[in-house]
């Protein structure tokens, strides 16, 4: 895709955020941002995931839910699944492989389980998820008026759907070889939450800024404090780190996915997105916060449509500790007698082997 | 793009070749090696022999004796140096931040001169910017240089100057007319060469026992007009581009990595959930890091301003390395003991000690944050 067609869709989406529409996910349903990843001959964008990440901070930014990630993600599977007709896909990206039976009687494939708190569970048309690890892994597409799926709705802080689905004997849309694992598809929903959050820091920062020289105490804007302005330097500090660890991780998949780079669950910025992001919105949250004093504590304000996604965000698709066990543990598994740095940054060598083995 | 975004860092092939060649030499290295010492030693021989190699002022021009490679290639040739504690303090400030300042503002005697011996590894330089009386507020420093015939008369006095009793040149900055309403007016930078007559210096033990730093003091020193770097009175605009080079380079999160790996290495004996989940984080924290300060290398080679990029990663990079021995000591219950035989007790002791100063050199996490604050239209 061309410079010039990126910022264009850069500057659309954008657009469509800053007007704030009050039905945004029609909106940009009609503007085809939730096909993006698809090709063009399939009514996508065709963009790369970095560049589909860069919307994503963009709608981090405008505390857009969540639901433009899932869907990208979901439109991505149900397409590599064969499956026609999904207009609102979501993805079941926490699934647990075993919560779910997946089995095949004489009349084809049926699945038995849970998927908790899928983004849309309820109101998705279709919901996609992958069982198993490595060359086993098999991609599930449900359609979610199929017979047996009942749904116990839930919400994060945000209010966003985060619901249960738990499947009886289902007939599945789809079964198909899937084009990642499981633990795969958890790195990589996490590194577009990790996108979203990004943008929702930034936008906290931002937020923050504006207000610190607008509200006078002691007759003179807090903002002329210097207490404050120290909060809020870190607080950009933490926003510059969140965003280069987002788009680090993001370029990651088209790495991996263009076979130039590791698999993600062996990429070490795919871990360290979730990591950094989820750490820097914590800081970012109490920052925001403290700066806005009551006012940011109200309901009225705006604030809280950052700070909850943000809460909340981290959390999802493994938080940091989770994601940090994981790198670390797959570190300390190397070989005993390497450095810390060594295994960290590999010889470019061994990374274009590995990508040889990943290609898939 | 907005100001807190860091361009995508170009990915180095010439970079990558010379990575298993750094790490083939450093392999068989068979001189001083300094182990876990927090901050890389002072070794002449490591610094000519790394000359020899043509990896001291790699991004220098061919002429002036430099590799002509650009800053990507010189990034990864530093973070595996000091990946492994590489003795590299000799020549590690020349390289930095006096090579490039001369080159940029020097005149053509200074670089002709000076540049290729920074290169080869035998000619190093100290810092002389602060004084008693002028730590953050730089601008208030007070060394005067009086134009005389010839020449100018400086005298004064630094303090802080980490390396003066061992290096050839200080570059300083002092002032050239007295302040007037803009304070960062009338200062200027000047080559000074450590054996010059009048120059004295005395050395400051800090307080994990090194002789690192000193107090340098200036009587009726005697410097010709040649020893003016760039322009009189623009001594202030000089050393804020000096000190981009000095705030986003791997040495402002990395001098603590050497803890990191003896943990690491004893965590491979008891390991704990605890430990690995430490390892994840201060991985994931590196890994950004280093993306950030080779964006910043790509913004430097572009010869965009990274002023404020600089101070950010510089504000991430110390604060990180400050929290390490905090981070590693409440995971494996060892008590840090200097010089211990245990490599990691000996570790933890080197960066406790050493700790307090990584937010304080180069412009403190206070100072960094003005300018942040500044930049995001708060000052
Ligand atoms: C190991 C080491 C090596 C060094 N090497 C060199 C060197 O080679 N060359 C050289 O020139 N200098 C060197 N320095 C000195 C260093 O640059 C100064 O220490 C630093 O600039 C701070 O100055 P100061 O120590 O006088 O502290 P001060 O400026 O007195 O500051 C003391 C405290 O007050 C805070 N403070 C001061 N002003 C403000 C303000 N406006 N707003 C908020 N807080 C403020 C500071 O942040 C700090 O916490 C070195 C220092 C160390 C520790």
């Amino acid at each position: 895709m061309s410079e010039e067609t990126r910022d264009m869709l850069h500057e659309a989406a954008l657009r469509i955020f800053a007007d704030k529409p009050k039905n945004l996910w029609a909106v940009l349903q009609e503007s085809g941002f939730d096909k993006t990843l698809l090709p063009e001959s399939k009514g996508g964008a065709g963009v790369s995931w970095a560049d589909a990440s860069r919307l994503l901070i963009l709608a981090g930014e405008h505390a857009a839910d969540a639901l433009l990630a899932d869907a990208m993600v979901g439109h991505w599977l149900v397409d590599h699944a064969g499956v026609d007709g999904a207009t609102l896909p979501t993805v079941a990206s926490s699934a647990h492989s075993e919560q779910i039976r997946l089995g095949r009687t004489r009349d084809g494939w049926r699945v038995d389980g849970k998927l908790p708190r899928v983004p849309w569970g309820g109101a998705c048309t279709h919901v996609a998820f992958v069982v198993g690890s490595g060359t086993a892994a098999q991609l599930i597409v449900l359609s979610r008026d199929a017979a047996g799926i009942s749904v116990t709705s839930g919400r994060n802080l945000a209010g966003e759907p985060r619901d249960t689905l738990v499947l009886e004997n289902v007939v599945p849309a789809a079964v198909v070889a899937a084009p990642l694992d499981a633990r795969e598809l958890l790195s990589l929903s996490a590194i577009l939450r990790s996108a979203l959050m990004a943008g929702a820091i930034e936008r906290s920062l931002a937020l923050a800024v504006e207000y610190a020289n607008l509200r006078v105490q002691f007759g003179r804007p807090i903002g002329k404090f210097q207490a404050v302005q120290q909060n809020i330097a870190f607080l950009a500090t933490q926003a510059a780190a969140a965003r280069a660890a987002a788009e680090a991780g993001s370029e990651a998949i088209d790495e991996w996915l263009d076979g130039v780079g590791e698999p993600l669950s062996r990429n070490i910025a795919a871990a360290s997105a979730k990591i950094r992001t989820g750490e820097a919105a914590g800081q970012a949250c109490a920052i925001a916060h403290q700066v806005f004093g009551a006012i940011g504590f109200t309901e009225e304000h705006e604030l809280h449509r950052f700070t909850k996604r943000l809460w909340s965000w981290r959390d999802e698709c493994g938080n940091e500790a989770f994601w940090s066990r994981e790198l670390g543990e797959r570190i300390l598994a190397g070989d005993p007698g390497q450095s810390l740095w060594r295994a960290v940054v590999p010889m470019a060598k061994a990374i274009s082997g590995a990508a040889a083995g990943a290609a898939r | 793009m907005n100001k807190l975004s860091f361009p995508r860092p170009r990915q180095s092939e010439i970079g990558e070749r010379l990575r298993s060649e750094v790490r083939e030499f450093i392999d068989g290295w068979h001189g001083n090696r300094h182990g876990a010492a927090a901050f890389s030693g002072f070794d002449p021989e490591f610094s000519e022999a790394l000359g020899k190699r043509g990896w001291i002022g790699m991004g220098f021009p061919k002429r002036y004796g430099g590799g002509g490679y650009g800053l990507a290639e010189r990034l990864v040739v530093l973070e595996e140096l000091l990946a492994v504690r590489a003795p590299i303090f000799a020549h590690a400030v020349a390289e930095r931040q006096s090579g490039p300042l001369l080159l940029r503002f020097g005149s053509e005697r200074q670089r002709e001169e000076i540049v290729p011996r920074i290169a080869a590894g035998k000619c190093y330089f100290c810092i002389g910017l602060s004084e008693p009386d002028s730590g953050s507020d730089l601008a208030s420093v007070r060394t005067r240089a009086i134009k005389v015939d010839g020449g100018w008369r400086v005298n004064g006095a630094k303090i802080w100057t980490s390396s003066a009793h061992r290096t050839h040149y200080m570059v300083l900055l002092c002032r050239t007319a007295p302040a007037s309403e803009v304070r960062q007016a009338g200062l200027s930078q000047f080559l000074v060469d450590m054996k010059t007559p009048g120059v004295t210096c005395r050395s400051i033990v800090n307080i994990a026992g090194d002789d690192d730093f000193n107090e340098v003091h200036f009587q009726d020193v005697f410097l010709s007009d040649d020893a003016l770097i760039g322009v009189e009175g623009q001594g202030w605009q000089q050393v804020t581009s000096e000190l981009t080079f000095e705030r986003s380079g791997p040495d402002r999160f990395m001098s603590h990595m050497g803890a990191v790996e003896e943990f690491v290495t004893a965590l491979k004996q008891q390991p704990s959930a605890e430990g690995a989940r430490t390892v994840g984080r201060l991985v994931a924290h590196l890994s950004t890091l280093r993306r950030m300060s080779r964006s910043i290398a790509a913004m430097l080679t572009a010869e965009q301003d990274a002023a404020l990029h600089a101070a950010l990663l510089k504000d991430l990079g110390t604060c990180f390395e400050q929290e390490i021995p905090e981070t590693l000591r409440l995971v494996l219950p060892t008590e840090p003991e200097p010089g211990a035989s245990d490599g990691y007790s000996a570790a933890l002791a080197n960066v406790i000690l050493h700790a307090p100063s990584c937010t304080i050199r180069g412009g403190t996490k206070e100072v960094l944050r003005g300018i942040v604050a500044k930049s995001l239209g708060l000052r």
